[in-house]
């Protein structure tokens, strides 16, 4: 067992199969944790270099995953420090939530008389999922965001 | 703007300024690389010359004997020469063929493997791509085995010389300029390990192969021994032509010193005589050591031609 | 800057050309990846880039327009041939010197410290080394150089899965820590797109495809579609590999960029693995259908 007490309190993995470009698993990773709540606005991300030696990638793909989140004001880079954690993303509220979970419900059981099984109803959502992030403007992005401590 | 991104590479400085990877680094290269050959010829030279210094007093001694017995033509001087002749004389003629075979040995297990070695085991790969250049590392490599392989073999072949000195003249025509006598003393036994090595670098370098290339080396450098004794050393601008008699030291007891001759004519009732006194001995050591040196040296050039512009 | 730059590059043996019209521009600060099956001219680009082999037809110049072999080339680039060639009767420690004194700059501090943590002993002779051993002392005296360029050819081919990620992690480490450019060769592609940034696919010593990887993996999709509509979408989109069933059809094709021309209705795009994309590439005559784009350069 390995505790790394240096710098970050996260630590990233790789999951080969997936399909997913490395950059945006890494991406994906750090909002994940700012999700969860083991990342708060302040926290460092990894150092570049030790990413490199642990998962053996290409700097360049790190770079690009810092740079997206920056693009996205999820982190910023201090110069000869790191880079760091800027804002958190959005919680969405309790009954906001509850909302959408039963709307959810209600077209699912819509889907499910229709005749979709499960992987057919995953095959759709994917399919429209993606169309709507494709063509949402772009002003939007920003508006997830919640601006924290610095 | 953003700050992630790699450090930027120091720029290196302009081209001009680059200053080549000096000389004096390829010592040591050479020493690491090729130390095991050099102390390896340094003891074979070591071995053979403890056993001529032990033969040589031997042998010197009891020549001091017969050479101070008188009368000369008594039967006791006569009995004593005989013996002398029965105990050594196998030894001399052995050391004597050894000795003429050893430049080309010297050169097949020395030159020959220098750059086919590197060849063979793809290690030029790695010698070729440093800083320093293939035309440098090739140059002072070469040059440097070349003076300390030379410089060895100078010396080993005085103390041969010293050895061989009480056999001269005990068959007709053993002198210094005897084929066999003349290429392991002086300067010209040094010279010839010169050639032999620059040989067997240059064939190492075109064959690429160690073992055909020091075959090659033997066969080369032999072919080179016998040009010189059969056809060029004869013409050496060291030559007399006389009509008169031959000067010959008239004591009976220095056949060592009888000159060499070449050829005999008749003009009309004059007969003449093209001869090379033993006096001459050292003219033609410069005449034969220096085309050597110059054929050595055209030798690693051409060497260094071809590593230039072979490669993989 | 471009680190390595081919125009028309080839080489000949007798009468085959195992490289032909190859060119090329490799950006700096990317780990190129250079592809290709056993035979396909690799080799023969990168001994051209070092100076070990002269090419037969074409130019080639590297560190933004440096003449081969010229002083500047053989300072700012390492290479380490395939078998990681090192004087076998040498210590480990005598490989670390020579390079010293072989080369203007040698960080031999860097090199100790790489191989004390890897757990080399510097007194061994390197032919009592492992295969694993022996590559990392020949990565550690090139990159202890501090070459501008590192070159690797088939690196991995011989090491065991602990040992080849041993040996990347020092690359990548490096590349982060003195921001060096690599060419590294393979004729294995898995792991490649964690690793590669840029990618040169050679195929029967031609250029089949060169690019940045995201880039060429952002403009490549897989159109899976009717078989009945096949053939009009090809002939519109020249795909790179066509394969057909009865019923269904999956197309590769090129189609990003300013160019890029919408999906049709009945048809879906999936994106494309790096692996398939080169396989795609390096093999033109498995459809008749499909045309490999020679010399395919993306700018």
């Amino acid at each position: 067992m390995t505790i790394d007490k240096g710098g970050s309190p996260i630590e990233f993995r790789l999951d080969p199969s997936s399909g997913v470009p490395t950059y945006l698993q890494l991406v994906q990773q750090v909002e994940h944790a700012l999700r969860l709540g083991y990342l708060n606005p302040g926290d460092q991300l990894p150092k570049v270099r030790d990413v490199v030696a642990a998962l053996t990638i290409n700097p360049n793909t790190v770079l690009k995953a810092y740079k997206e989140l920056e693009t996205k004001g999820l982190a910023a880079g201090r110069p000869g420090q790191g880079t760091f954690v800027q804002a958190s993303l959005t919680q969405v509220a309790l009954p906001e939530l509850s909302g959408l979970r039963r709307s959810m419900l209600g077209w699912l059981s819509t889907a499910d008389e229709a005749g979709l099984d499960e992987d057919g109803i995953v095959a759709l959502f994917t399919s429209v999922l993606r169309d709507f992030f494709k063509t949402r403007p772009e002003a939007h992005k920003g508006a997830g965001k919640t601006k924290g401590v610095a | 703007m953003s700050v992630l991104s790699l450090p930027a590479q120091v720029t290196p400085a302009p081209a001009a300024a680059l200053r080549p990877v000096p000389w004096h680094r390829m010592i040591w290269v050479t020493w690491r690389q090729h130390r095991g050959m050099l102390i390896g010829l340094t003891a074979v030279y070591a071995a053979v010359s403890a056993f001529l210094l032990i033969a040589g007093l031997k042998a010197h001694h009891a020549y001091a004997a017969v050479a101070s017995c008188h009368p000369a033509i008594s039967d006791a001087c006569n009995t004593l020469n005989n013996n002398f002749g029965s105990t050594y004389w196998t030894m001399a003629n052995t050391t004597g063929i050894f000795m003429n075979l050893l430049p080309a040995l010297v050169g097949a297990f020395t030159g020959a493997q220098i750059l086919a070695a590197e060849l063979e085991t793809g290690t030029f790969r790695y010698a070729w791509t440093q800083g320093i250049g293939r035309i440098r590392w090739t140059i002072a490599k070469l040059t440097l085995l070349a003076v300390v392989i030379t410089v060895l073999s100078w010396a080993f072949s005085q103390l041969f010389a010293w050895f061989y000195d009480p056999f001269l003249g005990r068959s007709a025509g053993l002198t210094v300029l005897a084929e066999g006598v003349f290429d392991t003393r002086g300067i010209d036994f040094a010279a010839r390990t010169l050639v032999a090595f620059t040989i067997g670098a240059f064939l190492g370098m075109l064959i690429r192969r160690t073992v055909p290339a020091m075959a090659a080396t033997l066969g080369v450098y032999l072919g080179l021994k016998l040009l010189v004794w059969l056809v060029l050393r004869e013409d050496y601008p060291v030559a007399i032509n006389t009509s008169g008699a031959v000067p010959l030291n008239t004591q009976q007891s220095a056949p060592a010193t009888m000159p060499w001759i070449l050829k005999t004519w008749t003009v009309g009732t004059t007969n003449w005589t093209r001869y090379i006194p033993v006096s001459r001995f050292w003219p033609m050591q410069f005449i034969e050591s220096g085309w050597l040196l110059l054929l050595s040296v055209l030798l690693i050039a051409a060497t260094v031609h071809l590593v230039r512009r072979r490669a993989a | 800057m471009n680190v390595i730059e081919t125009t028309g590059l080839g080489k000949r043996y007798g009468k085959s050309w195992a490289l032909l019209d190859c060119s090329i521009a490799v950006p700096a600060g990317r780990l190129a990846a250079l592809v290709g099956p056993n035979g396909a001219g690799k080799s023969t680009l990168m001994n051209m880039t070092v100076g070990l082999t002269v090419p037969t037809d074409g130019t080639v110049t590297v560190l933004d327009g440096t003449p081969i072999g010229s002083p500047e080339a053989l300072d700012g680039i390492a290479f380490m041939a395939q078998d990681a060639p090192v004087y076998k009767n040498l210590s480990v420690a005598d490989m670390l010197h020579l390079t010293h004194n072989l080369n203007r700059r040698f960080d031999a501090a860097y090199a100790r410290t790489r191989l004390t943590d890897l757990g080399i002993p510097l007194k061994k002779k390197a032919g009592k080394l492992s295969g694993g051993q022996q590559s990392q002392v020949a990565l550690t005296v090139a990159l202890a150089r501090h070459p501008r360029l590192l070159i690797l050819d088939e690196p991995l081919s011989s090491l065991d899965p602990l040992a080849r990620q041993d040996f990347m992690a020092t690359v990548m480490t490096a590349m982060t820590d003195d921001g060096v450019s690599v060419l590294l060769s393979s004729h294995a592609l898995a792991d490649l797109e964690r690793v590669a940034d840029y990618l040169i696919v050679l195929g029967g010593g031609q250029l089949r495809l060169a690019g940045e990887t995201d880039d060429l993996l952002a403009e490549h999709q897989v159109l899976t579609g009717p078989a009945a509509d096949a053939d009009r979408l090809a002939s519109q989109l020249a795909p790179v590999q066509d394969k057909r069933a009865g019923a269904q059809a999956h197309l590769l094709v090129r189609n990003g960029g300013p160019d890029a021309q919408p999906v049709p209705p009945s048809w879906e795009p999936h994106p494309v693995g790096l692996e398939e994309l080169v396989l795609a590439y390096l093999r033109p005559a498995a459809n008749p259908a499909s045309r490999t784009s020679l010399s395919e350069v993306s700018s």
